[in-house]
């Protein structure tokens, strides 16, 4: 999958430059970096919620793009009608919710559901469609660790079994170390360093990537 | 005072003509007006709230504007454009309940449109921003919008229709308050009042709070459906 080079300026500032990059059908991208390097703009522009610079396709228009954004949204209705907006695959959604373990809540109103929930349950609506190339903005953020343990389980077996590219936006260096195949570091808007999580992760070559690495602890 | 009062309850249980008649053109014009500011208002507050263009901005301040708008200007302006040396004159709608409608929307739309344009603001993106990475069309974007707004709705119809009922400078301008024809709750309470026939006025008054106290009930369990 072909992803062609964009930039995005907010107010004058470029914000996000991106050269052209391919990516490979089944893995999994961790993007990182600090607030504020352009990993949330990358993930909108990718969805076509934001238009670059170019304002040209940045995707070949046959590919199918899914995207979670950060905040979730639950939409006025129960959490079973909430999963079947994706798709109406009733065996696919059973499965989700038994696997994100929100089964129990399926009759419940979305609006009355914890951050957690709130979270596993966008995931299941999102993950309810086989998509060429998944985007997830911080999908576990608002979860516990057990929580987030499963989700990371799910979303490797949904990009084994669907093939499709998963872009996932984290904040967590550990959990790029746990699903990641790949990682991309922005810093400042600019894509510093990419490879294998073995090279970008423990040992990285460009000096912001080491800092960045250093200072997160981890 | 109290005589007034039990003459007042007097009128009211015993159904009186000349009430009726004023309870039933009031009820005529707020909930036309109200209903059909509602039509148009609620797609026009949705699309000034969840789109961005330029002059989006201007309309926004023109509408905030309009929300002010005095109802004796909006009854003016009516006035002149439906009289005889007006424009509209030869249609005749003046002193009919037709133009108290029509008087009404203008006033209560933009109330309409500003309410709905406020709270859609708040939603709209997280909403298109989800609907759009689950791959939703436009359409079932919108539908699923107007499904996040279905209590404000009709939180915002309450309102819309509160204000009409009480409303009385427009109507009774462009309306002329005429007995058995244009007489509305308000411009009757002025008119038996400067006549000195408390008890109708009493009885108008207490229907008018009545139906008042219902509306702000109904538009307070709305808001906190909407919060919760």
């Amino acid at each position: 999958m072909k992803i062609n080079a964009f930039s995005k300026t907010y107010e004058g500032r470029k914000v996000l430059d991106m050269p052209e990059m391919e990516l490979t059908s089944g893995k999994i991208y961790a993007v990182i970096g600090a607030n504020g390097s352009g990993k949330s703009t990358l993930a909108k522009c990718l969805a076509g919620i934001l238009t670059t610079d170019q304002k040209q396709q940045i995707l070949s228009p046959d590919i199918s793009v899914g995207y979670m954004p950060q905040k979730s949204y639950a939409f006025r209705m129960n959490v079973e009608k909430n999963i079947f907006l994706g798709s109406k695959d009733l065996i696919r959604a059973k499965k989700l919710m038994k696997d994100l373990q929100i089964e129990h809540l399926a009759k419940k109103s979305a609006a009355k559901l914890s951050g957690g929930e709130t979270a596993r349950m966008a995931l299941g609506r999102v993950l309810m469609k086989t998509f060429d190339l998944l985007i997830l903005d911080e999908p576990t953020a608002a979860m516990d660790m057990e929580t987030t343990s499963l989700t990371e389980n799910l979303l490797m077996e949904y990009c084994r079994e669907t093939g499709c590219v998963l872009l996932l936006v984290t904040h967590s260096l550990q959990q790029a170390r746990r699903v990641a195949d790949e990682v991309f570091f922005y810093y400042k808007g600019k894509l510093v360093e990419s490879g294998k999580k073995e090279h970008v992760l423990y040992s990285p070559e460009m000096e912001e990537t080491q800092k960045f690495l250093k200072f997160y602890g981890e | 005072m109290q005589s007034a009062l039990a003459k007042a309850v007097a009128l009211i249980l015993s159904a009186d003509a000349e009430l009726c008649n004023i309870l039933s053109v009031t009820a005529k014009m707020s909930i036309s007006s109200s209903l059909i500011a509602l039509i148009l208002g609620v797609p026009i507050g949705i699309w000034l709230g969840s789109s961005r263009f330029r002059g989006q901005s201007i309309l926004l301040i023109i509408n905030r504007t309009l929300m002010g708008m005095p109802p004796v200007v909006c009854g003016l302006i009516f006035y002149m454009l439906f009289s005889g040396v007006g424009p509209f004159g030869k249609w005749k709608w003046l002193f009919s309940v037709r133009i108290m409608i029509l008087a009404q929307v203008v006033l209560i739309l933009p109330i309409v449109v500003g309410n709905m344009e406020t709270y859609v603001t708040g939603i709209a993106q997280t909403v298109k921003e989800t609907a759009k990475g689950l791959g939703l069309s436009g359409w079932k974007t919108f539908f699923l919008l107007m499904n996040e707004c279905v209590y404000q709705i009709c939180s915002t119809y309450l309102l819309a229709f509160a204000r009409s009922i009480a409303e009385v400078g427009a109507v009774s301008m462009v309306g002329g308050a005429i007995a058995w024809k244009t007489n509305v709750m308000t411009t009757a309470i002025m008119q038996y009042t400067n006549r000195g026939n408390f008890s109708l006025g009493i009885a108008l008054g207490l229907i008018l709070m009545t139906i008042s106290l219902v509306v702000n009930i109904l538009i307070s369990v709305m808001q906190r459906r909407i919060n919760r």
